[in-house]
């Protein structure tokens, strides 16, 4: 009973200081300029790009890409801000040193940022419909919602193994920008999958989005949940590996930690 | 006559911030209610004021980084507001604490920075940063980078920094602060042979022993206004009859207290009982007398744990800033 | 006088050193312009795509670095020196604000111009695509006179930047939206045709305008009008930037914000 108590604890303690975090950069104008001019204005350039290349009756296909990949944008930098905070501030040892259990506490840290994925992906959608004239109407939108929900779960779980890599280097913000440029790239949301050189598919498919960003495209044209199952039990499965490999690598460093090996942690 | 070094009449800032994004508030603080203050070239100044008292204001004022609301303020006879840059030229600065430096460049690049923004001709700058490095005790270790640095040489290279243009007039804001007991001692050596070699120094400080040690002459400043100024005896006069005899006795009648109470020079008695024993703190003007007196008055009373101490600048510094809290 | 230009070197020299060991300059310009072109010549070399446009696929990348480089690292720079706690001191030397600052800028457009090198390696190398029509010297006027409109940009933001810390974020945040309204990947005469109005007022459009058009034999060639529009504009900032620097130093005198808050 104790030790739910304190493991709750720990996870409302841990929970709280990365809303306390995110706010403090999310001040109002902070929120304006990153969490929508910026996507606002990456959905502007990419779609321009897409109609110069292809014409203005592509336009959606680079509407929609560039939406959906805002997930990573809480997920990514979300994440990984999250843990330069707790070196920042030093609450990294308290955590290490309670008693709680890893995993809710590693987990923990996703929370705020997959909830705050979601609300940057309907700003984004939102733009595409009021802009771009994305129709929705024989789209399927509880599918489409779902797709949503799952790629900010996935692009958080990359996110968590990247936060973990965070905590041995100093400069996670920059991990963070290629991170989420390599997937603007790699993951089919400018141009198919199918154009990159094989080795790089092989990359393509092993991260979260690539999938998702598929099923989505084919919700918003109204497929039904059984014609994209397949594509989205996989988005599932890879979030779970690259979390799993997160909390994997979040152990090993803490251990090598204790042996008092691992100074930048701290 | 000559100007004096730093003067500042009436001077009063007030500082204007706005709140909130939608309904805008102005919210204003006032930091200096009218200082007036006077300070002789040559002289070593402290100003003495806890957290918030204003003491950074004045010497942002002074240095030209900040423009007063009212009242004037004139640096060697230069008007600190309409005169910066001929002001600039002719003083130093140092802000306490860790930050100012460029952490990745070497010390002697951080110093030659400085000394080409302060416009020093090179053959002059060479000659100069390679006698400061040597006086703060930076030789043979400037060309490592800033951030290798202890807290104490960082605070030397601060100081490096505030002298390359052999200022008249040198500003310290709280140098001392975060450096260890010894780093501290060291910095406060080579500011008393600063001003020993003519160099007026401004010091602002919350540590009353520091003020105490080196300053000539010390202002007390609370809540944006001068409290009280003068050398640190006189200031210590302020607290005359703080002087405290403390001990401890077992059983001590009550007439044994009034005669107690009727030495001359005591100001108070006060006996709190401390299970079997009583303990006594007898305040007065000269404790030594008192400590004399002991025998006579109690005496065939058994004392212990006998102390006492002379009125001490904290004593008056903590008088002057507790007073109406 | 000398001690002047002594004093905007020695800002410049320092503003290389600490360019050279910070990670984000690599970012700022070599990471991301590599990014970009990847990303841009991807798109534009898509299947039916007209081969004319991968110019700006070429280009595009090293635009944007060069910009960024020009302007976000001077934002970038004042914003650490903020955190540094030596924008104050800088600012309480007997140097001139501006002149500091001069050698600063200038050393974010060396720098900031090397973006130029990966990017066009990798349109090379990765997708064979090549400038096959370039006219060499009205492309190298068309980039000094880039050059010259980034200097008054970045010259006019910086102290903007050391007063208004979120006039930076926002900046920052609408960083794509200047690569729109500029034209570095693909025309502005393809956006909507109110934003090519506030397109029009930003000098970078115009120099931009004349570089691709230098690129190719098709289309309009009136360099002088664009170079003049570029260089007017660029004039017309630092106009404004005269005002703001004055603006800068009583205002910074007045509230005390150099400080970090
Ligand atoms: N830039 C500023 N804006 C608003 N208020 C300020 C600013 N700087 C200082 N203050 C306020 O002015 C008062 C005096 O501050 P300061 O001069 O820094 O005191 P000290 O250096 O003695 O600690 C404090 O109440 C402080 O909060
Ligand atoms: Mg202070």
């Amino acid at each position: 009973m104790n030790r739910v108590a304190a493991e709750a604890a720990v996870f409302a303690r841990s929970t709280y200081l990365q809303y306390v975090a995110l706010f403090q950069w999310a001040t109002v104008r902070g929120y304006v300029a990153y969490k929508i001019l910026l996507p606002v204005t990456q959905i502007l350039f990419f779609v321009e790009l897409g109609v110069y290349a292809a014409g203005r009756q592509n336009a959606l296909y680079f509407a929609l890409g560039n939406a959906l990949q805002l997930t990573a944008n809480a997920g990514i930098f979300g994440v990984i801000a999250t843990v330069a905070n707790e070196r920042q501030f030093g609450t990294l040892p308290i955590l290490l040193g309670s008693p709680a259990n890893r995993l809710v506490t590693f987990l923990s840290r996703a929370i705020v940022n997959v909830i705050d994925g979601i609300a940057t992906v309907v700003v984004g959608l939102l733009v595409t419909v009021v802009l771009f004239g994305l129709d929705l109407h024989h789209g399927n939108l509880p599918l489409l919602g779902l797709c949503v929900i799952v790629m900010s779960l996935t692009t958080a779980g990359l996110g968590l193994m990247f936060g973990s890599i965070g905590l041995v280097t100093r400069d996670a913000i920059i991990i963070a920008n290629i991170v989420y440029y390599v997937l603007l790239i790699v993951c089919g949301i400018n141009f198919p999958v199918s154009r990159l050189p094989g080795a790089v598919q092989l990359i393509s498919y092993s991260l979260p989005l690539t999938r998702g960003v598929q099923a989505a495209r084919e919700a918003a044209e109204g497929a039904s949940l059984q014609q994209v199952a397949g594509l989205l039990g996989g988005e599932v499965l890879v979030g779970l590996v690259w979390a799993f490999g997160g909390y994997l690598l979040f152990r090993v460093l803490e251990s090598y930690a204790r042996r008092g090996g691992l100074q930048e942690a701290y | 006559m000559e100007s004096a070094a730093i003067e500042a009449r009436a001077l009063r800032k007030t500082y204007v911030t706005t709140r909130g994004v939608l309904r805008r508030t102005r919210v204003e603080r006032i930091a200096l209610r009218g200082v007036d203050l006077a300070i002789r070239r040559g002289e070593l100044f402290g100003l003495l004021g806890p957290n918030g008292a204003g003491k950074t204001t004045m010497v942002k004022i002074f240095t030209t980084l900040l423009l007063p609301s009212s009242g004037s303020a004139a640096i060697l006879g230069l008007d600190a507001v309409k005169d910066p840059w001929a002001i600039r030229k002719r003083i130093g600065f140092v802000f306490g604490g860790e930050r100012g430096l460029y952490w990745r460049l070497s010390g002697l690049d951080n110093l030659r920075y400085f000394a080409d923004l302060y416009r020093i001709p090179p053959q002059i700058s060479r000659r100069r940063i390679a006698e400061l490095l040597d006086r703060l005790g930076l030789a043979g270790r400037e060309r490592d980078k800033v951030e290798h640095y202890s807290r104490g040489m960082k605070q030397r290279l601060h100081l490096a920094r505030g002298l390359l243009n052999d200022p008249e007039v040198l500003f310290l804001d709280e140098p001392t602060i975060g450096l260890d007991p010894v780093g501290a001692r060291e910095l406060r050596l080579i500011v008393r042979e600063l001003a020993d070699t003519g160099t007026t120094i401004f010091l602002t400080t919350h540590y009353m022993f520091e003020a105490d040690a080196i300053c000539d002459r010390i202002a007390v400043i609370k809540n944006g206004s001068i409290v009280a100024e003068g050398t640190p005896s006189s200031i210590k006069g302020v607290v005359e009859n703080q002087g405290v005899v403390e001990f401890e006795v077992v059983g001590m009648p009550a007439d044994r207290l009034v005669g107690l109470r009727g030495l001359p020079g005591v100001s108070s008695v006060v006996v709190s009982e401390h299970d079997l024993a009583q303990v006594v703190t007898v305040q007065c003007a000269r404790p030594a007398d008192v400590m004399t007196q002991l025998g006579m008055v109690l005496g065939g009373l058994t004392l212990s744990k006998v102390s006492s101490r002379e009125p001490t600048l904290e004593d008056a510094y903590v008088q002057l800033i507790g007073e109406s809290l | 006088m000398s001690t002047l230009i002594r004093a905007a070197f020695s800002a410049f020299r320092v503003s290389m050193r600490l360019r050279v060991v910070s990670p984000y300059a690599y970012l700022n310009w070599l990471v991301f312009p590599l990014l970009f072109t990847t990303v841009g010549l991807y798109v534009l070399s898509r299947p039916g795509a007209p081969v004319s446009h991968l110019a700006y696929g070429v280009l595009g990348g090293g635009l944007i670095g060069y910009w960024t480089v020009a302007y976000l690292d001077g934002g970038n720079g004042i914003q650490d020196e903020r955190w540094n706690g030596t924008l104050e001191q800088i600012f309480a030397v007997p140097t001139p604000l501006v002149v500091i600052l001069f050698g600063k800028v200038t050393g974010s457009l060396l720098f900031g111009i090397l973006s130029f090198i990966p990017t066009v390696a990798l349109a090379y190398f990765g997708f064979h695509a090549l400038l096959p029509h370039v006219d060499a010297l009205r492309f190298a006027i068309s980039l000094g006179v880039l050059s010259f409109s980034f200097f008054a940009i970045a010259l006019t933001l910086t102290p903007l930047f050391a007063l208004w810390r979120w006039a930076f974020q926002m900046l920052n945040g609408f960083e794509l939206g200047v690569y729109v309204l500029c034209g570095f990947m693909f025309p502005v005469a393809i956006i909507a045709p109110w934003a090519q109005g506030i397109a029009d007022t930003l000098a970078p459009t115009w120099a931009i305008r004349a570089i691709y058009a230098a690129t190719t034999t098709e289309g309009a060639h009136d360099y002088f009008t664009w170079w003049l529009a570029a260089i007017a504009l660029s004039l017309g900032y630092l106009v404004g930037a005269y005002f703001l620097y004055r603006l800068v130093e009583k205002h910074a005198r007045m509230s005390g914000d150099l400080a970090l808050a």
